[in-house]
């Protein structure tokens, strides 16, 4: 059984995601950033979209499909970064340093 | 001369003297050269041809015992690219022995998906006598509908002549529906609020441009895929004017980026319709950054736009293939398909888009060389700045 399909790779992967949603804990603590239900629900589906992405792109690989990888791995991952650009921004929604959005006119 | 008008300068009149000519030749070059060849096609589809006598236009094709295997004629069409030409063999029961794409001015991938697809399978031994001269189930594949819809045209074309004139059946000529739909009425109703919104309060045009921009995105874009692209101008500019009952939506689009640039002079299709630009439109707002980059580098990836632009125009006139200038990222986005190169461009642009508004319009598009020639026009001649941001 390789690693990756074994139980103790699930295990490892439960107790890193365990530390990491307790490092945005300390961290939004420390930062006094108000961590509301819903930020914490859009985190962690966005940690499982992230997650899924990675898979894809490593299932892809492991099956010799390297265009699958790419192409997937591009679309997925454009839509993992800019969801988590706009997760950041939605997080610190409340902690007193929130950017004001810049869009303004193309005027062609 | 009236104030806010600029002279022609000496430097910029030569140079767009030299890029007129240098279009001209590539374009007479790729025009003139000589048409293909049908026999080594027509020996694919009848392998045992040992000898080709055309008469009108369709060639009697013969065995070595010199016994009628059938006829072979070729047919036209107008596809996504330009025209599009076919050979048909029919052999003498009056089945279709087979067809084969002579010339072609489609993107490669898209033709590439066409060939790979039972498509010419389906058609092979259909009997046009007495089938419904109906090929529905092979119309349409998957993203590239418009190339395969051209194929069967030709087809027809192809089938019609051999009908007529070696079965005496007289099939009815190909059939354009004139399409108007709702691509159409967004079309016209996009270009009617961004050309209104001028006359509007500051937060009504801010709700209207977003609005058109959604709705650019969700029609232009995910659903139809019919953004402006090089490859179309370059279509139109060889002279390859598609039929305007199934191609209205090209036609709306260009016809409108052309004159509101020219009477307005601004790009109406740019900031209200481009479902690209409102991607990108979307992702700065969600990235909430707007990083300026230095004068210099804005200029120096402006001149490398325009220089591309003008290769790959260069080289699509030279070879008579639109299609080929098409390096634009659209259908990797909107129908999820491309080469690597513009998957990659894509990641670049829809990433750099969190922190640098419209990278693409500003740095990449060829639309946008387009509305400089264009707004340059407008200004009778004079020189636009060589660095400006889209905006």
């Amino acid at each position: 059984m390789g690693f990756f399909t074994s139980g103790f790779f699930w295990f490892l992967e439960g107790i890193l995601f365990c530390i990491f949603l307790l490092a945005v804990r300390a961290w939004t603590q420390d930062r006094e950033i108000p961590m509301t239900p819903w930020k914490w629900a859009a985190l962690v589906v966005w940690v499982f979209y992230a997650g899924f992405t990675i898979a894809f792109i490593g299932t892809s690989l492991g099956e010799n499909e390297v265009s699958a990888a790419v192409r997937g791995g591009i679309l997925f991952g454009v839509i993992a970064v800019v969801a988590g650009v706009g997760l950041w921004r939605l997080i610190k929604i409340g902690s007193g340093s929130v950017e004001q959005g810049t869009a303004a006119d193309p005027e062609g | 001369m009236s104030k806010g008008q600029r002279p022609i300068r000496k430097g910029s009149l030569y140079r767009y003297l030299i890029i007129i000519v240098a279009l001209a030749v590539a374009l007479w070059y790729g025009r003139s050269r000589s048409g293909p060849d049908l026999v080594p096609h027509m020996r694919e589809i009848f392998p045992r041809a040992a000898a080709f006598e055309p008469s009108n236009g369709i060639y009697a094709i013969f065995s070595e015992q010199d016994t009628l295997l059938g006829w072979a004629a070729s047919g036209r069409a107008s596809g996504y690219g330009g025209p599009l030409l076919v050979v048909v063999g029919v052999d003498t029961s009056g089945e279709v022995a087979g067809a084969r794409v002579v010339e072609h001015k489609e993107t490669p991938l898209f033709f590439r998906m066409v060939r790979a697809s039972a498509f010419f399978g389906a058609i092979t031994g259909r009997s046009f006598a007495g089938i419904d001269y109906d090929y529905g189930e092979v119309v349409g594949v998957t993203g590239a509908t418009r190339s395969s819809e051209a194929i069967v045209a030709g087809v027809k074309d192809a089938i019609r002549r051999v009908a007529g004139d070696k079965f005496d059946i007289y099939l009815p000529a190909p059939r354009y529906p004139f399409e108007f739909g709702i691509l159409e009425i967004a079309i016209i109703l996009l270009f009617a609020v961004g050309i209104a919104s001028s006359y509007f309060t500051d937060s009504l045009r801010e709700l209207l441009r977003w609005t058109s921009q959604v709705t650019g995105l969700v029609i232009i874009g995910f659903w139809k895929n019919s953004p402006i692209t090089i490859a179309k101008i370059v279509s139109l500019l060889s002279g390859y004017l598609p039929d305007i009952r199934s191609n209205l939506s090209l036609y709306l689009l260009i016809v409108g980026f052309v004159l509101t640039i020219l009477i307005m002079g601004r790009s109406v299709y740019c900031t209200h319709i481009c479902p690209f630009g409102a991607a990108q439109q979307f992702i700065n707002l969600i990235g909430g950054k707007n990083v300026r980059l230095p004068a210099w580098s804005v200029r120096l990836m402006t001149a490398t736009r325009n220089l591309i632009v003008f290769a790959a125009v260069l080289a699509a006139l030279a070879v008579a293939r639109p299609a080929l200038a098409s390096y634009e990222p659209f259908a990797a986005l909107f129908a999820l398909r491309g080469t690597i190169l513009q998957w990659v461009l894509l990641l670049v642009v829809l990433l750099s888009s969190l922190a640098i508004r419209r990278p693409w319009c500003n740095f990449f598009c060829p639309v946008q060389t387009c509305r400089r020639v264009l707004q340059g026009i407008r200004r009778k001649g004079a020189d636009l700045p060589e660095a400006s941001y889209c905006e």
